[in-house]
């Protein structure tokens, strides 16, 4: 004969034991007495009451414990603190990132100078590439200003309001502009960056 | 809005004078704060927003069920008043975990379960002195019946403290914090089966334990 499991005990003492354990139970002196000895010790354990302090404690308690969060600091992930504000920095950040790697396949020699063959030598459409190549992000102050801001932002929450780009589709898109609509583009970001000595491309036109 | 504090235990002595508390969540005229009228998964929202004033809503709402489950842990009143505001300072550090699969309660509990677990953890088990015994004596009782009731709580929490660990926070659930079985199975990430099964292990032990102790101090 098998007797009741622990559980089925557990559920014979919480009174909802299927109608086949209760009927074993019913039946099965041994495990009728697990039941009641379950009981006796649930009844000892209940029989010490519970801890109640003084009414006079709690806010005390609340208070101390909100004294507690606000020294913690602000911790609320940037992200969400700042929403979509950061959305257009992110977004400019990520354009010139893929514009700077969009040339160097475009041109098919990474660091071998700017043969772009629509835009003439010291055209303002050169400069403006010659402005995405040459810069070195670490010294960049605009990039160090996008990279602080989004220090704490991961790629996950970042792609839930599709602030990513698809992969690969601003290469796509920018290999499908024409030389004037890199141009105007160049024109664009020159002024979001903001022109400095370092940014000025160099040679005749510039 | 004011609350008439319902803190006395039931059959506790209740005082000859009533207590007004007003919590934090209304504003000096009484009005009551747009806060209070939402739920713990809207105050978590909220909170991750950046409004701060939104946790101290659900620190109102959950502190007393918090520290009643500390102090099962601790039995000292100092100290499980440490511990829920370590429960809280680590629930708020972690709120962007909060998924609301369980309740924030649950939640909260199953924090409460691993920070007591890991304070008690290396203190030996002790009794907990008579004067320490926190019980306020029952309506009716004489003396004698509130020593004798006092020293027979401290005599169970002893035993308790003794039970192996996950035995230990099953019962506190189940019998004092009153979670069903399933709450109970979400707060210690384990199955219905295994709560189950510690319970009736714990109950088992427990009356061994009080029963050894019996013998060895008639």
């Amino acid at each position: 004969m098998t007797h009741l499991s622990p559980d089925q005990i557990v559920d014979i003492a919480d009174g909802c034991a299927t109608s086949a354990v209760a009927a074993h139970a019913a039946g099965c002196e041994s495990c009728r007495a697990k039941v009641e000895s379950l009981l006796d010790a649930a009844r000892l354990a209940g029989s010490d009451r519970q801890h109640e302090p003084s009414p006079l404690f709690w806010p005390h308690l609340a208070a101390r414990i909100g004294e507690a969060v606000r020294r913690e600091g602000f911790r609320v992930p940037l992200w969400r603190s700042w929403g979509w504000r950061l959305a257009p920095i992110g977004a400019t950040a990520v354009l010139v990132i893929a514009l700077g790697v969009g040339l160097r396949m475009w041109t098919g020699t990474p660091g071998s100078g700017l043969l772009v063959p629509d835009a003439p030598a010291g055209s303002p459409a050169q400069a403006a590439l010659e402005l995405a190549l040459d810069v070195e992000p670490a010294d960049d102050p605009s990039w160090r200003l996008v990279s602080e801001l989004s220090a704490e932002v991961d790629a996950e929450e970042a792609e839930a309001p599709g602030a990513l780009p698809q992969p690969g589709g601003t290469d796509k898109a920018l290999l499908q502009l024409d030389a004037a609509e890199r141009m105007e583009l160049a024109r664009i970001l020159r002024e979001e960056i903001g022109t400095r000595d370092t940014f000025m491309p160099q040679g005749p036109g510039a | 809005m004011s609350t008439r504090a319902e803190a006395w235990p039931a059959g506790g002595t209740q005082p000859d004078w009533t207590l007004t508390v007003v919590p934090s969540t209304q504003d000096e005229s009484g009005r009551t704060s747009p806060l209070s009228q939402l739920d713990d998964r809207g105050l978590v929202e909220v909170c991750l927003g950046g409004r701060v004033d939104a946790f101290d809503v659900i620190v109102e709402r959950h502190q007393r069920a918090v520290y009643q489950l500390c102090f099962r842990f601790v039995h000292r009143h100092e100290d499980a008043a440490d511990l829920t505001q370590e429960v809280f300072l680590r629930a708020y550090r972690g709120l962007r975990r909060f998924r609301g699969d369980a309740t924030l309660t649950t939640w909260l509990y199953r924090i409460g379960v691993n920070v007591c677990l890991n304070q008690v953890s290396g203190r030996r088990a002790q009794e907990t002195p008579l004067d320490h015994a926190p019980n306020i004596p029952a309506a009716g009782d004489d003396p004698a019946s509130s020593f004798v009731r006092a020293r027979e709580g401290a005599r169970v929490r002893a035993a308790v403290a003794r039970l192996p660990r996950k035995q230990r926070a099953t019962l506190i659930l189940r019998v004092y914090q009153d979670l069903s079985h399933r709450e109970i199975a979400l707060a210690l990430g384990t199955t219905v089966g295994a709560v189950k099964a510690n319970f009736f292990h714990a109950l088992g032990n427990l009356k061994k334990l009080l029963a050894d102790e019996a013998i060895e101090k008639p």
